[in-house]
């Protein structure tokens, strides 16, 4: 069994448990506490495979790459309600595989706070958007799923449905003042027209660009040999 | 990335500075108890606003009005309480409820604030420093990501200009549809011409040995007695405020009856610790400003 | 004894198969040997380079052997060869890895897993032997083109080669940069010792240093031999590299010198004046005609001024330039001097707040979206802003439907063989070309162009002449903006200078490099003494073999 592999056990039988157990003993308002370092422990297994994979040059550098871009179009983007960031980081996942989809949507968030602020809500983000490229990678990789139609509802779906509510839920931890099912629906609700703008914005895109953007994802791997699916996520890399 | 101001603490180790809001930040968003917060909040506010200046106002500004919302509209979903204020739809509005609003809402305050402070102490090259060794391969992912950003923005901006010049951006006047549409060319020649580039980066990479073996990360700063000093002292003093905060001098419930423990006998103990720890920072600063005035009447 | 040895080289990429890249390539170099390499694009010298490096050794079919001290070079550890051979590439941008320039400087010695005690002690090194510590704790993306491709340099350096190859390194630069990166190559080569292995376009600069030039053609090597000895050899053959040498050495050989060239411009003027002689009987070409701008003028500019913030400093300050129509129109001028907001301040894109920009008689302003259909068109400085599609026709067909003019736009411009290409594996001078036939596509009366011979070898630029020659005749107007003082003199119509926001003076070529004595071509650096107003190497030849005429 790989270390990964042993890591991710015990983080989702002990680590999990453990926090939630230790949550409940503090006195106060211990839910954001706890619910972001369950957050965290989520996303560590992820880290920790790519570090022990030990990526190669050019993975790094397409992975920098496509992080860098999901940034980019998230904090310059001249349209305003305009942003493709869901939709290059599923492309990428689609072209990658769910676990590099997942690093290309965490980092791109982390890595943009930095430029803006970091916050309450940066482990929720780095969540939230590698969970798009998560999802992308695992359920559009089909022939059928990567035409640009069924990307574009499978875009929208994701983002109102769970990448946008996951975003929502850092709100509901810090903002709210009792957790009950009244408040985290109004939460929900008011977030609804950001997350339907958002799933647009991904929808429209995804339709527009995702035909041209996966075969130059496509063009570089042919044309360089490497990222090639298989070797990529086991982590053997382009032998030279 | 933005520089922040001269400030004596973050010129200290990034492992102190990580250490330090790591404590206040994870004991700020759990702890409710009225005293302990206002303190909190005087200290983070204090620290903050010797960082940004006069900007810090405008984010103080920005938050105010939300937690006073969420202030004041506790009480119309919380009816708990004893201290019924007045009616409203038929429902107590209660002192309790208001005063539990007021004290989530002063969380909120003091998170933003240290997660302020944090963004402007804790750069991306200090973060990446620190966990160079922990984390190399993400590490180095980071840095990378960092040095592309401004690069992408430029490129970003060359192409919309490049293209508006020879017929085919938008204007301001142009519809929402055909900007979208521009927005997203943009971004595929931006994509094509960037992962073009990620290959010599990686040739780069790889022509500078990466790959070869287990790598090292460098770091420009090291910890120097100074740095152990601050981080003993940090440490004693948050031992001090945990130790009590266990012990339950923290307990504070709102409703439906205000109860907090009282600050008396050893709990003072704890809570002078805590007041301690904030200011911290904002002393360090202070100091530093002290010793070159006097170093410079000194001359 | 042989550093580095090339045995009987031949390789094939694996998409074609047919052709040898490298065919029965033999070299050897001996310790702290400067050797440049030419030859024009395609011909090889990156792919022999990146032989010379395991880990950037193409994929394909190969045969022959290549010794690094008498060692195969396959058997010589990744980890040895990183500290042993320094390879610095084109692309000053691209090659950073890292945000921070002492990260950058400290990445290679990570890699081989250096204590912190040594790294810090090398890089500090590295800062101080570059240069580097007044820009030691930046960002690299806020550094110039220049200061990154040294920065490129240093961090390669920080491994402490025995060998430093470099591929093209000046490229992307202006002149003073590439000049200053070029100090710095023979710095380290006289300094350290370092093995140096260069292919450049530039040689006026290298030639000098070189102990030897290797010159490429279709992946054979055609010559070798010292630099001041290998102009006789392709002048004989009538070989078209000819053309790419440096100044000296073209006037030399064209005025029917024999033996060994001088390299540099001194000893150009010595040579000239022993074979001339200090007054020469024939001292200047037959005169040029004062330039005289004729109305209706197709670009006007009075006055203009534009700066980008309230408070900023001015950018332009009053530029006053005319172009009459169907002319080629240089603008030459140093970096930041604000060429480039000119160019944009008649494209629109910055307004002017004073002046007024005239094209064709109508003020831009009134133009609206109707500037760039068939009347404005601008070559960016960077062929790849213009690149969208997957294919260079396809690319083409953004611009319009009409596929017979495209295939007209495409033969003007030379890339009708590659319109079925990805715009991304064509050659600088091939992108620059199908850039052209993109801007062209809008078919603008008054073309602007930014640096239009950036990165481009001199056959290329031949080309480029040839069609920006070809567009005036058919009455189209250009205005280049350049640092290339050689292409300038050979092939515009006017220049004008550019200073500090001003246009200063405008003249003909010769009239104008002519009267300059630092701003000006080496061609007539070399010959201001003897001649007037002879700027570029043919002039020179032409009055040398005038004035022995004249004696004989």
């Amino acid at each position: 069994m790989k270390r990964s592999a042993i890591f991710t056990l015990i983080t989702l039988f002990v680590l999990i448990p453990l926090t939630l157990w230790f949550g409940m003993q503090l006195s106060g308002r211990w839910y954001y506490l706890t619910s972001t370092l369950i957050v965290v422990e989520i996303m560590i297994p992820f880290f920790f495979s790519f570090e022990e994979r030990k990526p190669q040059a050019r993975e790094l550098a397409v992975i920098a790459v496509m992080s860098a871009i999901a940034a980019v179009s998230r904090m310059v983007v001249p349209i305003p309600n305009f942003k493709p960031i869901f939709a290059v980081i599923m492309i990428s996942g689609i072209a990658f595989g769910p676990q590099t989809g997942f690093l290309v949507g965490a980092m791109s968030a982390f890595a943009s706070n930095f430029f803006a602020s970091q916050g309450p809500w940066t482990p929720w983000q780095m969540m939230a958007y590698g969970v798009a490229g998560l999802l992308a990678g695992t359920l559009a990789r089909g022939r059928k799923m990567k035409k640009p139609l069924p990307l574009a509802v499978f875009g929208f779906v994701s983002v109102l449905l769970v990448i946008g509510p996951l975003l929502d839920l850092s709100s509901v931890f810090t903002m709210l003042t009792e957790i009950t099912w009244a408040g985290v629906l109004s939460v929900f609700g008011y977030g609804l027209t950001v997350n339907v703008s958002q799933g647009i914005s991904t929808a429209v895109t995804l339709l527009l660009v995702s035909k041209p953007l996966l075969q130059m994802l496509e063009r570089i791997r042919v044309k360089y040999g490497i990222l090639d699916q298989r070797s990529f996520e086991a982590g053997k890399g382009d032998a030279q | 990335m933005a520089e922040g101001r001269r400030d004596a603490f973050s010129a200290f180790h990034p492992a102190v500075n990580f250490i330090f809001f790591l404590i206040a930040i994870g004991f700020g968003v759990v702890v409710q108890h009225p005293v302990y917060l206002t303190a909190g909040l005087l200290g983070a506010a204090a620290y903050y606003f010797l960082l940004y200046g006069k900007k810090g106002a405008k984010l103080l500004l920005a938050l105010l009005p939300v937690a006073c919302l969420i202030a004041l509209f506790n009480p119309l979903f919380n009816t708990r309480g004893d201290v019924v204020l007045f009616l409203l739809f038929g429902r107590p509005y209660t002192l309790e409820a208001l005063l539990y609003g007021c004290a989530v809402g002063g969380m909120l305050l003091l998170m933003m604030l240290w997660f302020g402070c944090y963004s402007a102490v804790m750069t991306g090259d200090k973060f990446t420093s620190l966990f160079g060794n922990l984390i190399p391969s993400l590490s180095l992912l980071l840095v990378m990501i960092f040095r592309m950003v401004p690069e992408l923005a430029r490129k970003g901006r060359q192409i919309t200009e490049a293209r508006k010049c020879i017929g085919k951006g938008t204007g301001a006047h142009s519809r929402y549809r055909d900007k979208a549409k521009e927005g997203l060319t943009v971004l595929g020649c931006l994509t094509a011409w960037s992962l073009e580039g990620s290959i010599v980066t990686a040739d780069s990479m790889k022509s500078r040995g990466y790959g070869c073996g287990k790598r090292t990360s460098f770091r420009l700063s090291r910890m120097t007695g100074r740095d152990w000093g601050a981080l003993f002292v940090m440490a004693v003093l948050a031992a001090g405020f945990l130790t009590f905060a266990a012990m339950g001098s923290t307990e504070a419930a709102f409703t439906p009856k205000l109860s907090f423990a009282a600050l008396q006998g050893w709990n003072i103990l704890g809570f002078a610790a805590y007041c301690l720890y904030l200011l911290l920072p904002a002393a360090i600063h202070i100091e530093e400003a002290l010793r070159w005035r006097a170093w410079k009447s000194g001359i | 004894m042989a550093r580095l040895e090339i045995r009987d080289l031949s390789f094939a990429y694996p998409a074609h198969r047919e052709i040898n890249t490298l065919e029965n390539v033999s070299l050897s170099i001996a310790q702290g040997e400067y050797v440049v390499l030419c030859g024009r694009s395609g011909s090889g010298k990156t792919t022999l380079l990146r032989h010379l490096k395991t880990t950037l050794t193409p994929h394909g079919v190969r045969s022959g052997e290549i010794l690094y001290g008498g060692k195969p070079l396959c058997e010589i550890s990744l980890r040895e060869q990183t500290a042993k051979i320094g390879y610095v590439m084109q692309n000053p941008d691209d090659q950073a890895v890292t945000d921070k320039v002492r990260h950058e400087l400290a990445f290679g010695l990570e890699s081989l897993g250096c204590d912190q005690k040594t790294m810090r002690a090398r890089v500090a090194e590295m800062a101080c032997y570059f240069g580097i510590q007044g820009w030691f704790h930046k960002d690299v993306a806020t550094l110039s083109g220049g200061q990154k491709q040294l920065l490129n340099l240093a961090s390669v350096m920080a491994l402490q080669p025995e060998i430093l190859i470099l591929d093209e390194p000046t490229s992307q630069l202006d002149p003073i940069a590439a000049s200053d990166f070029l100090g710095t190559v023979k710095k380290i080569s006289r300094d350290l010792g370092t093995t140096v292995i260069i292919s450049e376009h530039r040689l006026e600069e290298i030639f000098p240093a070189a102990d030897r030039a290797v010159v490429m053609e279709g992946g054979r090597i055609i010559a070798d031999d010292n630099p001041r000895r290998i102009g006789s050899l392709l002048q004989r053959n009538g070989h078209p590299m000819f053309a790419a040498m440096p100044a000296p050495v073209r006037v030399f050989y064209a005025a029917g010198g024999e033996g060994e060239s001088p390299l540099t411009v001194r000893e150009g003027r010595t040579w000239l004046t022993d074979t001339v002689a200090a007054f020469p009987k024939v001292k200047s070409l037959p005169a040029e005609e004062k330039e005289k701008k004729a109305e209706p003028f197709a670009l006007q500019l009075q006055d203009v001024w534009f700066r980008y913030e309230k408070n900023g400093k001015d950018i332009l300050r009053g530029v006053e330039l005319q172009l009459s129509a169907g002319e080629l129109h240089a603008v030459v001028g140093g970096n930041g001097a604000g060429k480039s907001t000119m160019l944009r301040s008649i494209c629109g894109i910055c307004k002017a707040q004073r002046g007024k920009v005239r094209v064709f008689g109508k003020a831009v302003e009134k133009y609206g979206k109707a500037l760039f259909d068939g009347c404005v068109s601008m070559l960016p400085q960077d062929p790849k802003s213009l690149f969208v599609k997957d294919t260079l026709w396809e690319d083409l067909r953004e611009m319009t439907d009409d596929e017979a003019e495209i295939l007209r736009t495409a033969k003007l411009c030379c890339v009708e063989e590659l319109l079925d290409a990805h715009p991304y594996d064509l050659s600088g001078g091939e992108q620059q070309r199908a850039a052209l036939a993109k801007a062209l596509l809008t078919k603008p009366k008054l073309l602007l162009l930014d640096e239009p011979t950036k990165g481009i070898d001199s056959f290329f630029k031949e080309t480029l002449a040839a069609i920006f020659s070809r567009l005036c005749a058919d009455g189209v107007t250009i205005l280049m903006v350049s640092h290339d003082v050689e292409f300038c003199a050979k092939h515009a119509g006017s220049v004008s200078m550019f200073f500090d926001g001003q246009i200063l003076t405008t003249d003909t070529p010769r009239r104008f490099f002519g009267s300059n004595s630092f701003y000006t071509t080496a061609a007539n650096r070399m010959s201001r003494h003897v001649f007037d107003y002879a700027v570029t190497a043919e002039d020179v030849a032409a009055l040398c073999r005038a004035n022995r005429e004249e004696r004989a």
